[in-house]
C-alpha cells in the first residue's frame, strides 16, 4: 500500500503537482493579464502618435465643390475645409475657441459662424465677432492636380 | 545540496538553489537572509483595521506603476497638458485604465491613509515607545496630501487651475509672510506655466523620493519594534 503511493508521486501525477500546476497557470494569467496592457500601451501604434507630426493630409477635390466647406479630421481634430474658388482653398481648426462648439462655413456671408453662441470668424481665423476669445488654429492647404493638400502652417 | 534552509523557509526547487549558490558564493548573503527580522510573523490578534498600512503601501506602489506609465505620454505645458491627458484616455490603448487606475487609486489611498491613522490613533498606538514611527506617519501624511494637492493641477483643467488658484491662496491669509508663502509655491504672482512645471517637478520627484524614504524608515521602526498588542 505504501509503496503504491511512493511510486505515484515520482511519476509526477499526483495531486500535488497537479495543484502546483494549476497554481503556476493562474500566476502566469495574472501577469499575463497585467503586462498585456502595459505593453499595448507602450508600443506605438497610429493612434499613440496623436496631434504631434507634421504628416500631410489630402482629400478629393470632389468632394469639396467651388463654393462649399467640408468637415474632416486632421491629425485627430475636426478640420473644416473651405474651398473659395476652383484653387483658393483654406483649412482651419473648426472648433470654436470659445466653448468648443465645431463652426460652419456660410457662404453668403463668406464666414465661419459658430451655431452655439454667434462667433463669426474669416477664413485666416481671425475673429469677427462674438465671444470668441482666440482665433481659429489655421492649416496651409493648397490644391494639387485633384487633390487638396492639407499640411501644418 | 538538494535542499537550502532560510529561516524557517525550506527551498527544494534545485533552480532556485543554484541561483542563491551564484550569489552566495560572490556575496556571501546567508547572514543577511538569516536575519530574524525578515521571518517574523503577524501576531493573530490581527484584525482587518491593522491591514490599511499594508493596503496604503500597495496603493502607493500602484500609482506609482501608472504613474510612470502616464509620465510616457504626458505633457507639462499649459498648451498641451490637456490635450494629452485626453489623448492618454481615449487614444492611446488601455490609456483610460492606466489613468482610472492612477485617478481612483489616489482618492482610494487617501481613504485608507486616514483608516490606518484612525486606527492608529484611537488604539492609542502612537504611545510610548512608538512617538517617533507616528512621527514619520504625520510625515508621509502630508506627503500622500501634497501629492494629491499637485496632482490635481496637472491635467490643467478649469477646475485643477481654480482649485490651485484657491489652495495656494490660503496661505496669504498669514500675516507678514503669508505673501512669500503664495509666490514662493506659484512661482509668480500667478498661476502660470511656471506653477504647473514646479507641481510637476514637485509631483514626480520630491515627493516620491520623500515617502520613499520615509517609508523605509517607517517599516524599519515596526519591525524593530514590533506590532503592538491587542487593545
Amino acid at each position: 500500500m505504501s509503496d503504491e503511493i511512493i511510486k505515484e508521486e515520482v511519476s509526477g501525477k499526483d495531486r500535488r503537482s497537479f495543484l502546483n500546476l494549476s497554481i503556476f497557470i493562474s500566476f502566469a494569467v495574472a501577469i499575463g493579464g497585467v503586462l498585456y496592457p502595459i505593453a499595448k500601451y507602450l508600443l506605438p501604434t497610429d493612434s499613440t502618435k496623436g496631434t504631434e507630426g507634421g504628416e500631410t493630409f489630402f482629400i478629393s477635390t470632389d468632394d469639396v465643390p467651388v463654393g462649399s466647406a467640408k468637415l474632416v479630421r486632421y491629425k485627430n481634430r475636426p478640420t473644416i475645409v473651405v474651398r473659395l474658388k476652383e484653387n483658393e482653398v483654406y483649412a482651419l481648426s473648426a472648433v470654436c475657441t470659445h466653448l468648443g462648439c465645431i463652426v460652419k462655413w456660410h457662404e453668403d456671408a463668406k464666414e465661419l459662424l459658430c451655431p452655439c453662441h454667434a462667433a463669426r470668424f474669416d477664413l485666416y481665423g481671425n475673429v469677427l465677432g462674438g465671444p470668441a476669445p482666440k482665433p481659429l488654429p489655421t492649416y496651409k492647404a493648397a490644391v494639387e492636380e485633384d487633390r487638396i493638400l492639407i499640411r501644418e502652417a | 545540496m538538494n535542499e537550502l534552509r532560510l529561516g524557517p523557509i525550506l527551498i527544494r526547487n534545485r533552480f532556485l538553489i543554484s541561483i542563491y549558490n551564484f550569489v552566495e558564493n560572490r556575496l556571501g548573503i546567508k547572514e543577511i537572509l538569516d536575519l530574524e527580522v525578515f521571518y517574523k510573523l503577524a501576531p493573530s490578534y490581527l484584525g482587518i483595521f491593522s491591514c490599511f498600512g499594508g493596503i496604503t503601501f500597495f496603493m502607493f506602489t500602484l500609482q506609482v506603476v501608472t504613474g510612470i506609465l502616464l509620465l510616457v505620454y504626458y505633457i507639462p505645458t499649459t498648451a498641451q497638458a490637456y490635450d494629452s491627458v485626453v489623448h492618454i484616455t481615449n487614444n492611446v490603448p488601455f490609456g483610460w485604465l492606466i489613468r482610472g487606475i492612477h485617478h481612483w487609486g489616489a482618492n482610494i489611498m487617501i481613504i485608507t491613509v486616514f483608516i490606518h491613522m484612525g486606527k492608529i490613533y484611537f488604539h492609542g498606538i502612537y504611545k510610548n515607545p512608538r512617538e517617533l514611527n507616528w512621527v514619520t506617519g504625520i510625515v508621509l501624511l502630508t506627503c500622500t496630501l501634497s501629492f494629491s494637492f499637485t496632482g490635481y493641477l496637472l491635467p490643467w483643467t478649469q477646475l485643477s487651475y481654480w482649485a490651485t488658484v484657491v489652495g495656494t491662496e490660503i496661505p496669504s491669509a498669514m500675516p507678514v509672510i503669508g505673501d512669500y508663502i503664495k509666490i514662493f509655491l506659484r512661482g509668480g504672482a500667478d498661476v502660470s506655466q511656471i506653477t504647473l512645471t514646479r507641481f510637476f517637478a514637485v509631483h514626480i520627484m520630491v515627493l516620491p523620493a520623500a515617502v520613499i524614504m520615509f517609508i523605509v524608515l517607517h517599516i524599519i521602526m515596526i519591525r524593530r519594534q514590533g506590532i503592538s498588542g491587542p487593545l
